[in-house]
């Protein structure tokens, strides 16, 4: 479980958590969603990719299965499971508090 | 957590540990995907092939470190890492056979040990007891005014008072031990005398059991001076004597002589309040005991559901109170409250605690000598650790292998002591409490003692192995070799000290103990037991005692002491071949169940008025023939025995033991001083013609002399009216022979049927067996201690050996260079032993204060010998000291055996 302070493990494993909801996808779907969801704005370190893949998997939040894609290449393909569903959800409330509160902080500074 | 995650955590955790390879295949696998996705990116951004494999590589990192990364987050390489500290642990308890079977066989006795006896302590602290809602049954008991160590039953009038007067007690019922001749002509078997309980209806509603056939008393069958002649049977009593006749309820059967009926057969295996019980008939108090009664009689209570044990002793106490102002007899008295699971088996809770005190030494001395065996063996590692540790592992992966070590060598040795656990627990069964007949082994949890052995095995491997574990680990980091090893050196000393300090307190505890068991068989207890048999001949109390009036509603009982029935059978014993004294007692002379007692009142001085002096006055009192002391071997210290001067004509005399003399004509002759006993009304004043010696009145007592007067059972009144006491009707015999204790049994069994064809014997027994039965159960603790003993003994030679030879071998150079120059035996035994002088001298200065500090908790273990023995503390010191010689010494003289040419060679 992500602490509070951790903002920067936090805030990949929530982008992880909502690019997945939509449909399964493999690393590299992934990292490319991020990408173009955010206009090109956030990259995602490639390489810190697969260990937090791994350690939701691990935790319970998502869960893997190879399949073929639409190319016929075999991959690992990563789904949230229905915890996986709640945690974000969680995830989301939390980043939605911290960011208001951030946001208010500097409009009034 | 949900369920689901939960789950599937498990199997992640689960492929991770067994699917090892199969999940590195498809990491392999996911970063290709991802580096040929790349790969493709790049390629289609226009970069040549080899350039986009680069860039892609690059932009996914280091691609090992990222592997692991992702591995690591299988959080199982904990896992990876026990494999590899257990192996390396299987490694060295091979390569160290020696010290594996050391450490196995002393932890097994130890961890072993501790498991019996602390499992065999819950199961009677918490055990379950064979009454529903034991712990809700209490027994109330009285406590005289002066020794609060001796604790009474209670009387009628205090039974009446508590269970018409508490608050706090769901109900309450009383017993009291009663015996018959169950007689055999109806049912075609000899007469027996068999063993029961008379008991209030309402014990039977306090215990909260039914009979199996028929019904229990009803409170009709106990009206006051009227017991209804009903019986109920124990099972035991049923199969045994009427063959479980499925129709004996409504049947009559005889007893002393009398037609009883049946009413009731209580459940197989039920016994109480002792075992022996194989009946119970109804108790009816008499007008009498309803105004005073001795306290023999057993209260059990059964308190309410919720109430505590400070508020039924709260609430009796208040009842004692007004009973004090009520009754002069009851002054100064007061109430107890003991849950029936102490009554039963508080008495043996004691020795069970100085044995566990006893094995804990045990183990910290086995935890310290396998501590120091460990410790010696470190320099062979240091080599291997120092470059562990420059390989970049960390200290406490190194301290961990080490504890693994120590964990395996403790769980070898606490397997070994389940078995040892089990046995131990067949051993404490032994201990058997003398009222209760519960089987502890039925009691004891089989899971309680594995779990506590694994527990016990678990914290010993962190006490014996942690010290090795971390000078292990350090000698590495330390770069001045020459400080670790002083240090090890250091700690090998503290480790030497504690164990010789601990086996010190051990060997003191059990040698007091051994030698207060070994007075206890053989002191002298003012008799000789050599050659006694003893046995019970006794007239039914109703052939002797005839209600004859009422008086203000109070009957009026006759007693017609029967001396003259018991006179004959006495003659005609004393005609018995073999026989070579013969004399008889009223009471029982050892392990009498209950101690007749009375006041005398001494000429010339006024009456007792303050409790404590009427206390003074109240005595043992026994009523004997002729040739009693003689019989007895017991050595008259003054005046004369009793003898055929002594008839009921006579002037009435007495004779009164040390105590009895000591306390009531302190500094004077008490020979030909007068009183008179209140035993029975008509008694005449008595002339004290002897003192003896103080003689035992059981085979184990607390240790307070009794004050004991004897008279003459032929100077007692011949009828008068009054309580009987139940001490007139019964004499147990005597018989001093040099013959077969059975033959001698079965000729006087013949005697007395000639005399009395109708009375069976009961009790026939010699002395020795008599007195040997509570001795021999107070020899297994010792017993125990005394293996204990050895075993630390052994040990502290072991742990002083294992020191020493390490440390010579270390200085064998010095050695060799100091004999080639031409050293004698003795400097290099001096050189060698000095290392090991302090060590010893600061366990022994350590231990001798723990045990003075410690054994003082035995004081009332201990028969004849006073916690501080100092021949006790000689004789444990001296063994230490010689063992640690004899340890110092063997290593030196293998040094030293090198010749002094050959040393040089080697140099």
């Amino acid at each position: 479980m992500p602490k509070p302070s951790d903002l920067l493990q936090g805030t990949l494993d929530l982008l992880i958590l909502k690019s997945l909801a939509r449909e399964p996808l493999h690393g590299w779907g992934i990292a490319r969603r991020i990408q173009s969801l955010s206009d090109e704005v956030l990259s995602v370190q490639q390489g810190s990719l697969y260990p937090a893949l791994h350690r939701l998997e691990q935790q319970g939040w998502v869960i893997a299965e190879w399949k073929n894609t639409d190319l016929g290449r075999s991959a690992k393909f990563y789904s949230l499971t229905r915890d996986g569903k709640k945690q974000l959800d969680r995830e989301l409330e939390i980043w939605r508090r911290l960011s208001s509160a951030v946001g208010l902080l500097l409009k009034r500074a | 957590m949900t369920f689901s995650r939960l789950i599937h955590i498990c199997r992640q955790r689960v492929q991770a540990l067994f699917r090892r390879n199969r999940l590195d295949e498809e990491l392999d696998q996911e970063l290709l995907f991802h580096l040929e996705q790349l790969e493709q990116e790049n390629l289609e951004s226009g970069m040549s092939p080899s350039e986009a494999r680069r860039a892609a590589r690059l932009s996914l990192g280091n691609i090992v470190v990222l592997k692991e990364e992702c591995r690591d987050q299988r959080r199982v390489s904990w896992f990876y890492d026990f494999r590899q500290d257990a192996r390396y642990a299987l490694r060295m308890t091979r390569k160290h056979p020696g010290v594996t079977a050391i450490a196995a066989v002393s932890l097994a006795l130890g961890i072993g040990a501790n498991t019996a006896i602390l499992n065999v302590g819950a199961a009677l602290l918490m055990g379950d007891l064979p009454l529903p809602d034991s712990d809700q049954l209490v027994i109330v008991r009285s406590v005289p005014p002066n020794d609060p160590r001796l604790v009474n039953h209670s009387s009628v009038p205090d039974y009446v008072a508590w269970s018409e007067g508490n608050r706090t007690f769901e109900s309450m019922g009383l017993s009291i031990a009663n015996q018959q001749d169950l007689s055999g002509d109806d049912i075609g078997v000899a007469a027996e005398r068999v063993f029961g309980q008379a008991v209030t209806p309402s014990l039977f509603d306090t215990l909260g059991v039914h009979p199996r056939l028929g019904r229990v008393f009803s409170q009709d069958e106990a009206q006051t001076g009227m017991p209804a002649r009903v019986v109920i049977l124990s099972d035991r009593l049923w199969q045994r004597r009427f063959h479980g006749d499925p129709d004996i309820v409504g049947k009559a059967i005889r007893m002393n002589g009398k037609e009883v009926k049946v009413v009731g057969v209580m459940p197989r295996g039920f016994w109480y309040p002792i075992e022996n019980s194989e009946y119970w008939v109804p108790l009816a108090f008499t007008r009498f005991q309803l105004e005073a009664s001795g306290r023999l009689f057993m209260v059990t209570g059964r308190l309410k559901v919720g109430t505590t044990l400070e508020q039924a002793q709260a609430d009796v106490d208040g009842i004692s109170k007004q009973l004090e102002l009520a009754l002069a007899r009851n002054r100064g008295w007061r109430a107890r409250i003991v849950p029936l699971r102490r009554y039963w088996f508080g008495w043996i809770l004691q020795p069970l605690l100085t044995l566990e005190a006893g094995v804990i030494l045990v183990l910290l001395i086995v935890c310290a000598n396998i501590s120091t065996l460990l410790l010696a063996r470190v320099p062979a590692w240091r080599p291997e650790i120092s470059l562990r540790l420059k390989m970049g592992a960390g200290r406490g992966r190194i301290v961990r292998q080490f504890l693994a070590e120590s964990l395996l060598l403790s769980l070898i040795g606490g397997a070994c002591g389940v078995l040892v656990a089990r046995w131990g627990v067949s051993i404490l069964e032994a201990l058997r409490p003398p009222p209760a007949g519960i089987k502890i082994s039925g009691l004891v949890q089989e899971s309680g003692i594995l779990g506590l052995a694994v527990l016990l095995s678990v914290v010993s491997s962190l006490i014996f192995g942690l010290v090795p574990a971390l000078v292990a680990s350090s000698s590495g980091s330390d770069i001045r070799e020459a400080t670790t090893q002083r240090k090890r050196g250091s700690l090998s000393g503290i480790l030497i000290s504690a164990q010789i300090g601990l086996a010190l307190i051990l060997l003191v505890s059990s040698g007091l103990l051994i030698n207060s068991f070994i007075r206890l068989v053989f002191d002298d207890r003012g008799f000789n037991p050599k050659g006694l048999l003893t046995f019970q001949y006794r007239i039914p109390v109703e052939d002797y005692t005839k209600r004859f009036t009422s008086y203000r509603g109070l009957p009026g009982m006759e007693i017609t002491p029967p001396t003259e029935a018991i006179q004959r059978v006495y003659e005609k014993l004393k005609t018995l071949p073999g026989a070579e004294s013969v004399a008889g007692s009223s009471a029982p002379p050892l392990n009498g169940l209950l101690l007749p007692r009375a006041t005398l009142h001494i000429e010339g001085r006024p009456d007792p008025t303050t409790p404590s002096e009427e206390a003074a006055a109240n005595v043992v009192y026994f009523l004997v023939t002729d040739n009693f002391f003689e019989t007895m071997k017991t050595p008259l210290l003054r005046g004369r025995d009793f003898d055929s001067r002594d008839t009921r004509s006579a002037p009435w005399v007495a004779v009164i033991n040390q105590t009895l003399a000591q306390r009531l004509w302190p500094g004077e002759d008490p020979i030909g001083r007068h009183f008179t006993a209140d035993a029975a009304f008509g008694e005449r004043p008595r002339e004290v013609i002897g003192i003896v010696r103080d003689v035992a009145l059981r085979s184990v007592d607390n240790g307070v002399p009794q004050a004991v007067a004897y008279t003459h059972y032929l100077q007692q009144p011949e009828r008068y009216e009054g309580l009987n006491t139940g001490m007139f009707g019964q004499m147990t015999f005597i018989v001093r022979s040099n013959q077969d204790p059975a033959v001698m049994a079965a000729a006087a069994r013949r005697a007395v049927a000639e005399v009395d064809p109708h009375r069976s014997l009961a009790n026939v027994q010699t002395l020795a067996e008599s007195l040997g039965g509570a001795i021999e159960s107070r020899g297994y603790p010792v017993a125990a201690l005394a293996v204990f003993a050895i075993l630390a003994t052994i040990l502290v030679g072991v742990g002083v050996y294992g020191v020493m030879s390490s440390s010579v071998s270390l200085r064998a150079r010095e050695v060799r260079i100091r004999l080639a120059m031409g050293a004698k035996a003795r400097d290099i035994v001096g050189l060698v032993g000095v290392r090991a002088f302090w060590p010893v001298a600061a366990g022994l200065m350590f231990g001798s204060l723990g045990s003075l500090t410690l054994t003082r908790l035995l004081d009332g273990q201990l028969w004849g010998v006073t916690s501080t023995d100092a021949t006790t503390f000689v004789a444990v010191t001296a063994l230490l000291i010689g063992v640690s010689v004899a340890a110092c010494f063997i290593p030196a003289r293998r040094a030293m055996r090198v010749s002094p040419s050959r040393a040089l060679r080697i140099e």
